[in-house]
């Protein structure tokens, strides 16, 4: 989140849309509930009425896999009617900027952008570029009238989008549409702020990060972004991803979203040169620019003294991919299945019952010789092998379950999607043998040392980490804390470039802030956004004040947020040039002249950057300041994105599996065309096979989650309790449907798609309608993932939903399209 | 009924349906679960029970193009004369000054005398028990004893229950319809439903829609029956004057016709 | 004093007993297990329908079986009407018969057997069934005095009997006062329900339907007995206390027609019993079997007159307030109750005990009729 969850209650319109808040982050409900209080209007777009909408000022119904065309129409809306935010989208996006004269887009190319090789399904980007002058900065036109200006190809690329076509598209009633853009698009004024809460409805998609750039070319041109109540809001997931993807849990990016090493990048300086972005604009911080300290420290923290200038700080050591690969999920299971892989970690996951098409992923641990599972429970995943149709006796892989200890039994800190890293402390002793993941993998990296230290194939990387967590087989996590925060290696220095003042740094104390990181090996730093979080006074993360001075609900000393404890992060666009809130009432930060001694300083929020305002007070360009946009090389954001796979702008394409022949867009690409397929006709294995516009499943279904379960349901699906509230797999239909199918509430239904079926207990509800799509109705289903084989144990919850969905991903993040996929449903 | 009694407002616009209540109810009370299916429905239980103290109910309706979903939390209403504790024969059921309707299993009989009386439906009985406890809200007694909000409340992610003293939470009730125009539909469940409850509920949509019973009698019921029960004394004097006058004069006609030789009569 | 006029000639075994006997093996063994395995496990009560047969059939339809006692011996000790003197026993037997087998229904049906006492000594006088509790206690020990000269007499405790019969004026007048207040007391029962008993049969006088219709019932019963033990035991009997009986029954049933009528026309109204609808026909069944055709026929001369007419008239008017008590206690409160769907029919086990406690008391009245002067020595020496 760019924002957090307090902040909702400052908001005036809320969009909900690709998230069921109310359901899945039931206390997010606390803050858009008092925002309601103020007057707020809430919006909740989703293809079936849930309980956010029934919370919702406005609902608009739309069908799976259309949000591009939705909100590419509310960036018409916004463009054509003049209600962007003038001043902020002169200033602060780079709706100025020249683009290559020759790059043409999807309304020329039928669908594409220019470069595009349909052989390799890839871009060839250079067209994208901006106009650079002779200095190397980027032309830009302020009146934004030149036609290669962002600004007038964002308009003329969305002119497509009209009200008739997006509704005869998504099937959103016109007139819901229209109440949904006039409703948000009121944000656009400097003293209202709009907010989007986004989550899966809107990733699970061929297009998912696509759908998210729409989101963020409105909140930009509505100048949301930087505000209190605005600003684009991922409600993230299990309780920790936020925390687990800033340590680098993905498999391209290392802890702080540094780039995980190709094995092309040679050395280190390779490595900086490739991932070190430059500018020439004069007013941009880029602070990306900072790379090289930043991978420094990292090397630092886990090869400590081994790490020197002379080896590359280690950088020879750490694991690179091949160039070009990927190694996403839906890419492990299928080399898997290949048989690619002796062994897998299934640590505190279940495939077996979340992955996309669980059946292929059922049947690739079969073909594994090992398998780890870490868990609290057995589940689907660890007892694949006597899941329903497996023969125990023809699978080889040998599984040995760990047990570990739950999240109330151990202590550590966790980060809410808000980026608040909270500390918290073991509540009750673990049962029986099991262990705190930290000491299950302390004790499995200490014996794998022990077998390197005898020999091996590449003992380096192994024999030179710097590991010390405590003494025997426990792990002190403080101490993981201490080392993911950062400290000096050496005592050092440090002179302040305009004051000249020089402060000590001594060896062994922690670094207090990211600023002070070194490229030179003088400082560790395991994650430099974390830098900050576990200062020499204490550990920020167990702080519990509850004073809020600005009453906005930033709460500064309540636990720590990432960077450096700021709240609302791009605040300084929250204010105009002069460094006054576009909106007075919510000031974020403010320009205060008197403050340091009338030297002048920012009030509020911790701001990006302690740079002063653009302008000073007598109307002059301050040439000390910096744009807001720090993290952007050029200093302000992309309205206009050149760096994605998929195009600068989103454009609608369907979902690999959608109920119409052609994309209403564009008569030849009717599928994501950066987006990888793993099944063509006759080609491709017929695990990943897909069925579009076929007659057979002529019925879009999605799949999302209930409150009552967690995720596969291995936490709760043993829970009398909550298995009491939804005891079984379930699917919700229209009653326009069920009708047309003889099905009536309750009844057991069959659910099949190309690659499975479930059977599903049938809810008949209006809160699912038909959809009038290009001039034709078409029935959308959903159903939860929540359930498998294995609990309960009677067998009467039924089995995932996944065994439904098909193989495909995002573009760019291969995130699996469960959103959106077809079906057929039958009464059983 | 005691001023101090504490009372609940149930703001059904602000229940986003989430049953943590539900579940905390749950926990507070130790209670176990049952088995269900998915019948079409959300609502599970289906009814209160005895492992089951409070439910939120899933009421779907809105005619128009847009649907209109409607929780409804449902628990015992602490009636401020509650019909169970007044047909209770042995005083089981109480309306403590606090609010809460208590039970104490150490008296009841078990005669469920309370389950049929009760307007709502609320008291449920351990049937599957060789010595079964009446089961139902709590109104977690010992918790406000405490200091504490009852769990369900202190659960709500939303704040749809306030909490306050009787005349606080009707005023605050009544301001809340007054402050949005057009909002709530203007009718507070439970200042006279069954003469008052101390849970009182204001919603957007009309409560007849909702589930809520509507035929309840305005009047404390108890009433009644009292009104039977206080007539006893007047129903015994004129039993004894009527008993011991015929007897009287039949016993001296007798005398009488005794005397005279007479038969009886027939 | 003459000799005690039992019945030692009555046959002991005839297959009418021995089928008796067997169904209140049975039932025994039903109530055994109810003790240790709990009223889930042997009724179909459940949270929407927490009483059943055993309390509208057993309790309430006994109860009102037993007002013969107290309306009998009203009128002889207080209303001095010797002529039914003959069937005071015979009625007081059935009164005290009626009382115990609803307090062994009582101990099956409460879910604290043990604690049956606890309205004795925890009171709360605001609960109608706290006062029907009280009333059944006291008025069981009442009729166990009414009773006892009986028992005296078969040990030949002359004394006692002596004693005994010199307070009957007073302990009847209280037996009878107790008895207008019990027996109107569970029809108070109801009173609280006005949302949930269908108002064919709720109403705010509904505790003096209840005395009405038991008089009726009482009045009944005690004609159906005399005459079936006249005809069984070879009892001989006095016509004329058949047609007072039927008169007294004729008037009381007439004011309970205009009774009912009143409430009919003022609460559902006339037209709702033609609706066809399940309560609409159980009021009929019940109006029909209670009081329209016994009155039809008693206000009709041949009937009356006939022993078997008598009978049959009897039957009727049991089985009519019987239903009454069906009705208030279960169909009539069903449509409520059902909403959610669910439902209530009464398990074999409910049906067992509910026919051994009836068989139970045809089997005491028999032995009783065999072993104890039913026909008091007085009665012998006037007749
Ligand atoms: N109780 C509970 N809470 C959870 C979880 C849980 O399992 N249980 N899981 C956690 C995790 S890991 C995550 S990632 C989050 C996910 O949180 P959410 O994203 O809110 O979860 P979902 O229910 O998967 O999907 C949200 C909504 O997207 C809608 N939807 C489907 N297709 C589309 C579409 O094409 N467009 C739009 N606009 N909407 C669509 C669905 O109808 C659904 O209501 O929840 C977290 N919170
Ligand atoms: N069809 C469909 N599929 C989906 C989604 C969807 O919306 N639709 N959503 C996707 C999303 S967003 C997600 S996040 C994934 C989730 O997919 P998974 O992560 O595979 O599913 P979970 O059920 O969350 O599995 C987590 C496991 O961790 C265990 N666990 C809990 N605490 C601990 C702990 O402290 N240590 C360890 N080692 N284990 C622990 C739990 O018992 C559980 O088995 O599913 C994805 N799959
Ligand atoms: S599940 Fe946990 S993290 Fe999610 S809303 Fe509930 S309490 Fe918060
Ligand atoms: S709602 Fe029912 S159980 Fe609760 S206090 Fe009132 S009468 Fe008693
Ligand atoms: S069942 Fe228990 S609590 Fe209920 S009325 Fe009877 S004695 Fe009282
Ligand atoms: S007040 Fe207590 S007992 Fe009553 S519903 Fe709430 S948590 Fe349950
Ligand atoms: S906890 Fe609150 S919001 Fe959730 S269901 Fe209960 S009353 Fe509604
Ligand atoms: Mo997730």
């Amino acid at each position: 989140m760019t924002n957090h969850w307090i902040d909702f209650k400052n908001a005036d319109v809320i969009l909900i849309m690709g998230s069921n808040a109310a359901e899945n982050h039931p206390i997010s409900f606390q803050w858009i509930t008092e925002a309601k209080d103020r007057g707020a209007t809430i919006i909740s777009v989703d293809p079936r009425f849930t309980r956010t909408s029934s919370k919702a000022d406005i609902y608009a119904p739309l069908r799976s896999g259309t949000d591009i065309a939705f909100m590419g129409g509310m960036i018409n809306y916004i463009l054509r009617n003049n209600l962007y935010q003038k001043e902020y989208v002169r200033l602060y996006t780079n709706a100025s900027f020249l683009v290559n004269k020759e790059f043409q887009s999807p309304g020329k190319l039928d669908g594409i952008f220019s470069g595009y090789d349909a052989e390799a399904r890839k871009y060839n980007k250079t067209a994208w570029a901006f106009q650079a002058g002779p200095d190397g900065v980027v032309k830009k036109d302020p009146t934004l009238t030149d036609p290669s200006c962002v600004f007038q190809l964002l308009k003329k690329h969305y002119a497509r989008y009209t009200p008739d076509l997006v509704s005869s598209i998504t099937g959103t009633p016109k007139d819901a549409l229209l109440k949904v853009y006039e409703a948000f698009a009121s944000t656009g004024r400097k003293d209202r702020v709009g907010t989007v809460l986004y989550a899966m409805g809107l990733t699970q998609h061929t297009v998912g990060t696509q759908n998210i750039v729409a989101m963020a070319i409105t909140q930009l041109l509505l100048g949301n972004v930087g505000m209190a109540g605005g600003g684009i809001n991922a409600l993230r997931g299990e309780s920790n991803v936020q925390g687990s993807t800033d340590q680098g849990l993905l498999f391209h990016i290392l802890p702080g979203y540094l780039p995980v090493p190709s094995a092309d990048l040679a050395d280190l300086k390779a490595y900086i040169e490739k991932n070190t972005p430059k500018t020439k604009e004069p007013m941009s911080a880029n602070w990306w620019g900072n790379r090289p300290k930043y991978i420094t420290s990292y090397l630092k923290a886990i090869y400590g003294s081994k790490a020197t200038k002379e080896n590359d700080f280690g950088y020879a050591w750490l694991p690179k991919t091949d160039p070009g690969m990927n190694a996403s999920w839906i890419m492990l299971f299928d080399q898997m299945l290949q048989g690619k892989f002796k062994g897998f970690f299934a640590w505190g996951q279940n495939p077996a019952c979340s992955s996309t098409n669980a059946n292929k992923t059922r049947k690739a641990l079969a073909k594994l010789d090992w398998m780890v599972n870490v868990n609290l429970f057995d589940n689907e995943t660890a007892s694949f092998w006597r899941g329903p149709g497996v023969k125990p006796a023809e699978v080889k892989t040998e599984v040995f379950l760990l047990p570990c200890v739950s999240s109330v039994e151990k202590e550590g800190s966790i980060t809410n999607s808000g980026r608040w890293a909270q500390w918290r402390y073991k509540a009750i002793e673990p049962l029986g043998k099991a262990l705190p993941d930290a000491e299950i993998i302390n004790e499995l990296q200490g014996r794998v040392r022990k077998l390197y230290a005898k020999g091996g194939a590449y003992p380096d990387p192994i024999l030179n980490l710097d590991w010390n967590y405590g003494p025997g087989k426990k792990v002190d996590i403080t101490l993981v804390a201490r080392e993911i925060n950062g400290t000096w290696m050496q005592d050092k220095e440090i002179k302040d470039a305009k004051t000249g003042a020089v402060t000590p740094y001594k060896k062994g104390t922690q670094v207090p802030g990211f600023a002070l990181l070194q490229d030179d090996g003088t400082t560790s730093s395991g994650n430099w956004i974390y830098c900050n979080s576990y200062a020499d006074k204490g550990n920020m993360m167990v702080r519990r004040k509850k004073d809020d001075p600005t009453g906005l609900g930033l709460f500064p000393e309540w636990a720590w947020a990432w960077p450096v404890n700021r709240r609302i992060i791009y605040n300084r666009a929250s204010v105009d040039e002069y460094g006054n809130p576009w909106d007075p009432k919510r000031p974020v930060i403010k320009w205060d002249p008197a403050a340091s001694e009338g030297k002048g300083g920012w009030v509020g929020d911790v701001p990006d950057g302690a740079w002063p305002p653009l302008k000073t007070a007598d109307g002059k360009a301050n040439p000390a300041s910096k744009l807001p946009f720090i993290m952007k090389p050029a200093g302000v954001s992309s309205l206009f994105g050149p760096g994605l796979n998929d195009g600068p702008f989103p454009e609608h394409y369907e979902p690999l599996e959608c109920p119409i022949e052609k994309n209403p867009m564009s008569k030849a690409h009717r599928v994501n065309p950066a987006a990888k397929l793993f099944y063509a006709e006759g080609k491709g294995k017929p695990e990943d096979i897909f069925a579009s516009g076929s007659a057979s499943y002529p019925i879009i279904a999605t799949t999302y989650r209930v409150t009552e379960h967690w995720q596969t349901g291995v936490m709760t699906r043993h829970e009398p309790w909550l298995l009491e509230m939804v005891p079984q797999m379930f699917i919700e239909m229209s009653e326009e449907l069920a009708a047309k199918k003889g099905v009536r509430n309750g009844d057991r239904v069959r659910v099949s798609s190309a690659r499975g079926e479930v059977m599903a207990a049938a809810v008949v509800t209006a809160r699912f309608k038909p959809f009038q799509v290009m001039g034709s109705t078409v029935h959308q289903v959903g159903m939860p993932w929540c359930f498998g084989w294995q609990y309960p144990e009677d067998g009467s919850g039924g089995d995932s939903s996944n065994l439904l969905t098909p193989t495909v991903g995002d573009a760019n993040t291969m995130i699996p399209e469960t959103k959106a996929f077809m079906v057929n449903v039958e009464k059983a | 009924m005691a001023k101090t009694a504490n009372s609940v407002l149930v703001d059904m616009t602000r229940c986003i349906g989430c049953r943590g209540c539900q579940i905390a109810c749950k926990a507070w009370n130790e209670r176990s679960a049952r088995k269900t299916v998915m019948y079409g429905n959300f609502t599970n239980p289906t009814d209160l029970n005895s492992d089951c103290f409070t439910n939120v109910r899933f009421v779907e309706n809105g005619n128009g193009k847009t649907p209109v979903w409607s929780f409804v939390k449902n628990q015992c209403l602490h009636c401020q004369d509650p019909s169970c504790a007044s047909v209770c024969p042995v005083a089981a059921f109480r309306k403590s000054d606090e609010g809460p309707v208590t039970y104490d299993y150490e008296r009841c009989i078990g005669c469920r005398y309370c389950m049929l009386a009760c307007p709502f439906e609320v008291p449920k009985y351990e049937w599957e028990k060789l010595l079964p406890a009446v089961q139902k809200c709590t109104f977690c007694a010992e918790r406000i004893q405490d200091g504490l909000l009852p769990s369900c409340i202190k659960t709500c992610p939303t704040k749809t229950m306030f909490f306050g003293k009787r005349e606080d939470v009707v005023a605050e009730a009544k301001r809340r319809i007054a402050s949005a125009p057009g909002k709530y539909v203007n009718h507070v469940y439970g200042i006279e439903e069954a003469g008052g409850t101390s849970w009182l509920y204001i919603s957007s949509v009309p409560f007849g829609e909702l589930g809520f019973n509507m035929d309840v009698p305005k009047v404390q019921l108890p009433g009644l029956t009292w009104s039977y029960i206080s007539s006893i004394p007047a129903v015994i004097g004129v039993v004894l004057v009527a008993g011991v006058g015929s007897w009287v004069v039949t016993r001296r006609n007798e005398v009488k016709e005794k005397e005279g030789g007479k038969e009886d009569r027939p | 004093m003459k000799t005690n006029n039992t019945g030692n000639d009555i046959r002991m075994w005839t297959p009418a007993t021995a089928a008796m006997v067997l169904v209140m093996l049975a039932g025994l063994g039903v109530m055994v297990y109810r003790l240790i395995s709990g009223l889930g496990a042997s009724t179909h009560l459940n949270d929407n329908f927490p009483w059943g047969i055993w309390l509208a059939v057993d309790v309430l339809g006994g109860v009102a079986m037993a007002a013969g006692g107290f309306i009998i011996a009203s009128m002889v000790y207080l209303f001095n009407m010797k002529k039914y003197k003959p069937i005071t026993r015979p009625a007081i037997l059935t009164a005290f018969i009626g009382y115990l087998l609803a307090i062994v229904a009582i101990i099956m049906d409460i879910g604290q057997p043990h604690r049956i006492w606890h309205p004795a000594v925890m009171w709360q006088i605001r609960s109608v069934m706290w006062v029907v509790a009280i009333h059944v206690m006291l008025y069981t020990t009442t009729l166990a005095l009414e009773f006892s000269p009986m028992l005296f007499e078969r040990l030949g405790w002359h004394g006692a009997v002596k004693t005994v019969q010199k307070i009957m004026v007073p302990v009847v007048l209280f037996g009878a006062l107790l008895s207008v207040l019990h027996q109107s007391s569970l029809g108070a029962v109801f009173l609280i329900v006005p949302g949930k008993l269908s108002p064919f049969w709720y109403n705010s006088k509904l505790p003096f339907l209840f005395l009405v219709s038991a008089v009726m019932m009482g009045l009944s019963m005690v004609s159906l007995e005399t005459i079936l033990s006249a005809r069984i035991f070879r009892h001989p009997v006095d016509m004329g206390i058949f047609t007072g009986l039927a008169r007294a029954l004729a008037g009381v049933a007439l004011f309970y027609f205009v009774l009912k009528m009143y409430f009919l026309v003022t609460g559902p109204g006339v037209a709702a019993v033609f609706s066809g609808s399940m309560e609409a026909n159980m009021y009929l069944i019940e109006m029909a079997l209670s009081v329209i055709l016994p009155l039809a026929l008693l206000l009709g001369t041949k009937m009356k007159e006939s022993l078997s007419g008598l009978l049959f008239i009897d039957v009727l008017v049991i089985a009519g307030v019987l239903i009454n008590r069906l009705n208030v206690g279960i169909f009539g409160l069903y449509r409520h109750n059902a909403t959610n769907g669910q439902t209530y029919f009464p398990s074999w086990m409910e049906f067992a005990v509910t026919f051994a406690l009836i068989a139970l008391a045809f089997f005491i009245f028999k032995m009783a009729a065999r072993h104890l002067p039913l026909l008091s020595s007085e009665t012998a020496s006037e007749h």
